[in-house]
């Protein structure tokens, strides 16, 4: 889960409340030594051990020396596997096509996602107040269901002759590719058409959240904005751009930050429906840190990859802030 | 109201003719959604009720010809598949992960929110901190970790690393703000203990955020893949997302079978959806997390 987003747009309250009594200092302490401790030692630590594991040539099946097997047979190699980024190996050149893919994925998910979430969600919203919750829970049924399920159910739907999707689009009349997942030479706009392929099967299933996300902002935004266009001599289109659309700005950077965050680390489908095939063109960097530190056992190599995939986050993160930011004060 | 303020005024007729186009759009554009949201389900549902023969006819068919039953009694009754195991597996994983992320969180973010004292700004700067960092960048000495504390292919790996969660301190805390500290203070006077105050007197307050943080972290949770998956190596511990890929690595081919396995796999949730399908909902409009 990452929730970047929502820290960094709620302000921290200063201090506010009372001093604590010596009793309280039991009850305060007591209660919060255990949890702290729980959260360094299972969310805190591995992020200094990833930070520090990226420097050695680490393998849980090598015994090494010295602490935490680092040294001896796992030595600290510096730089050396950020370099091997841009090495002419297999598996270098792999980790820089998963690295092209990942940002790929998140950069085509997000327009296309909002395109269907925004418009839907003012569709929904003007629909009448009993078939509103009915529509709305039924956008919202793919979100809740197993991702493996999805992307087993996906597959099938994108088998060439027995699956759903040709069918359908023979049925209409056109003809359909030959494979979506398993043909390397389908690639279309640049696109490898399993990468479409998983595109297509992720919205299907996360559309629903976005969707309630914007559905409740606009639920948020007073009727007194929108009457006052209204007599202002607004049309409907209007409404929507001028009044609409900038009171969502909050929400909007919200949204973008979840959506693209969150198709930065999508592993299932990757591996359960195209394993990352065909060569490779569906290869994200989850995959290639998962396949890497346990497939391969190459940790230190995974967990360079892991840096790697944290400073995009990060990147992607502070781009959307500096884009989307309001600055106008607008609130409501 | 509306045609009141209508800006070019049309002949009524016409006026409502339009309206009448524009709702029939509106409707005829929300159940092609529908259909298109929902027609994945119903597609791998009857995939699943027909005959191993059936499945491979090309053209594909979309109903059943010949309502069949085999693929689940051939799931039911393989006993490489201990249905009722997994289930089991995954109940017991989740249950314990939710009831002890609900107290954890709401415990601390109470104190987070109603109590001073030193290092507390540190410790909630680290409780943010935190929230930034995705589990799939962390998972190797996570990893580690369980194996050095001997907790690698045991359920409890999975429940230990998650009893403390971050967000759910942080949206403990957002929502105990607007419980008054005059309640607690009065709560005080009448003689409770502090940990009385937060059981009987905070709690009981504070269902509506309860129940978002529980039902996200029963999903989360259910519906796990990559952390059962570098976790859990002995069959009979999956939890049901490893079940199904499992299966569907050993049926790959006979769709009956593993779409069967799939609908076995969403059923409950789908069950648990149609009943809070309104508290699920609100429950991401209001903390807007998954």
């Amino acid at each position: 889960m990452a929730n970047v987003a929502i820290p960094l747009m709620k302000k921290i309250e200063p201090d506010k409340g009372q001093r604590l009594w010596p009793w309280q200092k039991w009850f305060v302490y007591g209660s919060l030594t255990p949890i702290m401790a729980l959260l360094l030692f299972f969310s805190i630590l591995p992020v200094l051990w990833v930070f520090v594991l990226c420097f050695y040539n680490y393998s849980p099946t090598r015994a090494g020396s010295g602490f935490l097997d680092m040294g001896g047979a796992n030595p600290f190699i510096g730089l050396g596997n950020f370099k091997a980024m841009f090495a002419d190996l297999q598996t270098s050149a792999i980790f820089r096509k998963s690295f092209v893919n990942t940002i790929m994925f998140a950069i085509l998910v997000l327009p296309i996602n909002l395109a269907i979430t925004l418009p839907l969600a003012v569709l929904v919203e003007s629909s009448q107040a009993r078939l509103k919750g009915f529509f709305r829970a039924i956008y919202f049924m793919p979100v809740i269901t197993s991702a493996v399920a999805v992307a087993i159910m996906w597959g099938y739907i994108f088998h060439p002759q027995q699956g759903l999707l040709n069918l359908m689009i023979k049925t209409i009349g056109l003809t359909p590719p030959r494979a979506w997942l398993t043909d390397p030479r389908a690639v279309y706009f640049g696109i490898p058409l399993a990468m479409i392929a998983v595109i297509i099967s992720y919205i299907w299933q996360d559309f629903g959240y976005n969707l309630v996300i914007f559905i409740a902002a606009l639920q948020g935004i007073p009727n007194e904005f929108r009457d006052a266009a209204k007599v202002d001599g607004a049309n409907a289109w209007q409404e929507f751009w001028q009044i609409t659309l900038p009171l969502l700005r909050p929400t909007m950077l919200f949204v973008c930050v979840m959506t693209t965050l969150s198709s930065l680390q999508v592993f299932v489908p990757f591996q359960v429906m195209t394993n990352g095939g065909p060569a490779f063109q569906t290869e994200v960097l989850v995959k290639n840190i998962y396949d890497n530190a346990f497939r391969y056992k190459q940790m230190g190599w995974a967990a360079a990859i892991s840096i790697v995939l944290f400073l995009l986050v990060l990147i992607f993160t502070v781009i959307q802030f500096r884009l989307l930011r309001s600055d106008s004060g607008l609130e409501y | 109201m509306d045609t009141f303020f209508t800006p070019k005024p049309r002949s009524a007729s016409s006026a409502r003719l339009f309206r009448l186009g524009g709702r029939a759009l509106l409707y005829v554009l929300l159940i092609t959604g529908a259909i298109f949201t929902l027609i994945p389900f119903i597609w791998i549902i009857l995939t699943s009720f027909k005959p191993a023969s059936e499945i491979i006819k090309i053209p594909p068919t979309f109903l059943p010809q010949n309502w069949s039953f085999k693929s689940y009694e051939t799931i039911f009754t393989d006993p490489k598949v201990p249905l009722a195991r997994f289930y089991l597996n995954s109940t017991f994983v989740t249950v314990m992960r939710v009831l002890i992320t609900l107290f954890t969180s709401s415990l601390a973010g109470y104190i987070f929110c109603k109590y001073r004292f030193a290092g507390r700004n540190l410790l909630f700067a680290i409780i943010l901190a935190q929230l930034m960092i995705p589990f799939q960048v962390v998972m190797i000495p996570e990893y580690l970790i369980l194996v050095k504390l001997k907790l690698i292919d045991s359920l409890w790996g999975l429940i230990i690393p998650g009893m403390v969660d971050a967000f759910g301190i942080f949206l403990m805390r957002q929502f105990i703000e607007s419980i008054p500290s005059e309640m607690i203070d009065a709560g005080r006077i009448d003689g409770a203990s502090e940990f009385g105050i937060y059981w009987r007197l905070i709690l009981p307050q504070m269902g509506p955020a309860l129940a978002a943080l529980g039902i996200f972290t029963f999903m989360a949770v259910w519906n796990d893949y990559l952390f059962p998956l570098i976790v859990i190596t002995t069959p009979e511990r999956r939890t049901l997302p490893l079940l199904l890929t499992w299966y569907n690595s050993q049926h790959g081919s006979r769709y009956d079978l593993t779409m069967a396995a799939s609908v076995l796999v969403m059923l409950p949730m789908l069950v648990a959806y149609i009943f809070f399908q309104r508290w699920i909902v609100r429950g991401v409009a209001m903390t807007g997390f998954k």
